[in-house]
């Protein structure tokens, strides 16, 4: 084994490791901790692994099956560091003497099921095999089921039952697409386990049968896109999110969409080669994306509930990066710094909610009043990274919209920089009023303690800087990274 | 084309219609046990299928047509449903849906006409009508388990699809989407035990708290 296949092989390998271990540890308090330690520990073997990608070039072994390449690297970079965010905040929103205190048995079987998703989501990004990548993303959907009900009630019984179905239904979808993307290389000259191989696919794109990968990509699209709850394919995504505990709702939000999201990026390359540069996929992937802007508009508009409020921007975000990509070139290196911002912003905001949803005693927005003066951590945690989402600046994801949007009506598509204008637009206002009496006035009545650690003061002021700076100045190698991430989306060879 | 093969393709039709027409769930569990038989046969039917297609079958016979139905109908006896209550779509109708959805299966294989090596037999077309039936199933009943015998229809008519399309999907996958379809099934069975703790029932219909 050389070192390349260490560096690729041993970040799936340790949470595959962990996830029995988990069930080892004599208390709750035990369990949670190996929890966000063997987290920490597996994301510096994930940064690793992509900044090896980034320097030495693509990684590959098993003839191909397991490959790492800029767009997968740049994923499992932004992965690393979501499940790091979110893994560090496990101990504190489960910790004892709270409302959401875990017995020891249910710890357990959380660390075991938190592991396993992560070796699944890492599955879906080292794989060069679209039938191995399907396999990780069906085994994400059922690890993470039982994340969303770690506390069983009705309504978190009610939301895990949407997304089982919803998305195995979904998913199962996606595998015919994979099963016609495989029939349309019937007379490409790969032979049997290079059938599904992306590489090989990307390489031969042009003696696929055009009229079988259009349908296996619409397969695919309408699959992988229910996971990665586009509009209209969302309907399990608010539940999910609003219900699960803030460490699975930011883990949820801040990757797992992005992870099936991926799963589109890289049939889209070989799409637009075989039916010759047309257009027709990324035309699909602009009009998914508007569907989704436009929903998480009107919904967030009408929003009465803190999480919900946080997962229909999560819809509108997953919108904006589809549109990017959809519409190609400087959108496409927009999307990709937008997905990095999101990742950053959303857990931030997902981990400060849940934690003034405790010390607040509901989810409902008219009963968080002034978090700032009640807890000026976990309320300035909200608000900036609330402020960031909806696009305000100087914020990164201001810059990465007026991206698109430039590219949108640098490509002479003023009808869709119209509709995008005026859901962002939309979303920007009616959040707004919200956030406003939510952060600012006296504090509303508390029930729970809303106190910071000197880890939590640090981890929450550094994603709220890195999101400022994002926004003000990209260094040259991160710009780099990304155009690379971008290249590989429009069919280029990193 | 074989007279075996049409004799499966065609019993596979019908079980379809039979799910459509009941709701006594111990009975859907036997139907869908029985197609998931059918279709682990259907490569034997083929004819000139390697041993790895066969084992691949005789492991979807085993899964399909023995340990899901157990799963299933444990699921079924703890949570003290035998019925469906009250589906959104009548039985009646639902086999009127059938024939719609095997009419329609039927007009979407001719319009896609030589996109697939295998066209000309029926194999496509069946696929076709049962991933559809699957669909229609997993909305049409509001029962926790029938949404589950939807879904492994659905299943059935994709590995049909599978054999028609695509031989040449390596094995190492196959036994990957077999694994991930027996855990999907066990941990459906554990969520409708759990749901059935809290509600006392498992009708997913009254699931409909979380709105807007």
């Amino acid at each position: 084994m050389t070192a390349g296949d260490a560096l690729l092989l041993l970040p799936a390998a340790l949470p595959a490791l962990l996830a029995p271990a988990s069930f080892l540890p004599r208390t709750a308090r035990g369990a949670l901790r190996l929890c966000s330690l063997g987290t920490a520990a597996t994301a510096a073997l994930m940064g690793a692994a992509s900044i090896a990608v980034f320097t030495g070039g693509t990684l590959s072994t098993a003839g191909g099956w397991l490959r790492l390449d800029a767009l997968s690297a740049f994923h499992v970079a932004v992965m690393a560091l979501v499940f790091a965010m979110s893994a560090a905040q496990v101990p504190g929103a489960f910790a004892e003497g709270t409302a959401d205190a875990l017995p020891r048995a249910a710890a357990r079987r959380f660390g075991g099921l938190w592991f396993g998703s992560l070796a699944a989501m890492l599955t879906v990004l080292i794989s060069g095999n679209l039938g191995i990548l399907w396999v990780g993303v069906e085994a994400t959907t059922l690890l993470t089921a039982f994340l969303i009900c770690v506390r069983a009630n009705p309504g978190s019984l009610e939301a895990m039952w949407k997304y089982l179905i919803v998305c195995s239904v979904g998913v199962a979808l996606a595998f015919t697409g994979t099963l016609l993307v495989a029939a349309s290389a019937a007379r490409a000259p790969l032979r049997g386990a290079g059938t599904l191989l992306w590489t090989g696919l990307a390489a031969s794109a042009g003696s696929l049968d055009p009229g079988l990968l259009r349908a296996g990509f619409v397969f695919l699209v309408i699959g992988y896109g229910t996971k990665a709850g586009l509009a209209p394919m969302h309907s399990w995504l608010p539940d999910a999110h609003s219900q699960a505990p803030a460490p699975v709702s930011a883990v949820f939000s801040g990757f797992l969409l992005n992870c099936a999201l991926y799963c589109i990026f890289r049939m889209l390359p070989i799409v637009e080669a075989a039916t010759g540069g047309s257009g027709w996929g990324s035309g699909i992937l602009v009009a998914l994306g508007l569907a989704s802007l436009v929903t998480s508009a009107v919904f967030i508009v009408l929003q009465k509930d803190l999480k919900r409020l946080l997962a229909y921007s999560s819809l509108e975000h997953m919108g904006i990066i589809t549109l990017g990509v959809g519409l190609g070139g400087a959108g496409a290196f927009a999307a990709m710094l937008h997905t990095l911002a999101h990742s950053i912003a959303k857990p931030t905001a997902f981990l400060s909610a849940g934690r003034l949803v405790a010390g607040f005693g509901s989810h409902e927005i008219r009963h968080v009043r002034g978090a700032l003066a009640a807890s000026p951590v976990w309320g300035a945690g909200l608000l900036v990274s609330l402020l960031a989402l909806l696009g305000a600046a100087p914020f990164a994801m201001f810059a990465t919209e007026l991206m698109i949007l430039r590219t949108a009506v640098g490509a002479g598509s003023t009808a869709v920089a119209a509709v995008f204008l005026a859901a962002a637009l939309t979303a920007f206002v009616g959040a707004l009023r919200l956030v406003i009496p939510m952060a600012w006035g006296p504090a509303g009545e508390t029930v729970g303690p809303l106190g910071a650690s000197a880890a939590d003061r640090v981890q929450v002021l550094l994603a709220l800087l890195a999101l400022l700076a994002l926004g003000l100045f990209l260094p040259a190698f991160l710009a780099g990274i990304l155009s690379r991430a971008a290249a590989v989306i429009a069919g280029g060879t990193p | 084309m074989n007279a075996p093969m049409e004799a499966l393709l065609v019993a596979l039709i019908l079980s379809d219609l039979a799910l459509l027409g009941s709701g006594r769930l111990g009975s859907c569990i036997r139907t869908v046990a029985l197609q998931g038989i059918l279709a682990g046969l259907l490569p034997l039917a083929e004819g000139g299928a390697g041993f790895q297609i066969l084992l691949l079958g005789a492991t979807v016979v085993v899964l399909k047509g023995f340990v899901f139905p157990r799963l299933l109908g444990r699921a079924m006896r703890e949570s003290a449903t035998s019925r469906e209550v009250q589906p959104l779509v009548g039985y009646a109708p639902s086999l009127l849906a059938g024939v719609a959805i095997l009419a329609g299966a039927f007009w979407l294989d001719g319009r896609m006409g030589g996109l697939l090596r295998s066209s000309g037999g029926i194999l496509v077309p069946v696929a076709f009508s049962m991933m559809f039936t699957g669909l229609f199933l997993v909305v049409a009943r509001r029962t926790a388990v029938n949404q589950v015998i939807g879904y492994l229809v659905l299943e059935n008519g994709i590995y049909a699809f599978s054999l028609a399309a695509a031989r040449e999907i390596p094995f190492l996958v196959e036994l990957g989407v077999l694994m991930d379809l027996f855990v999907a099934v066990f941990v459906m069975g554990i969520a409708i035990q759990r749901i059935n703790l809290e509600f006392d029932h498992i009708d997913s219909g009254r699931l409909t708290r979380l709105r807007g």
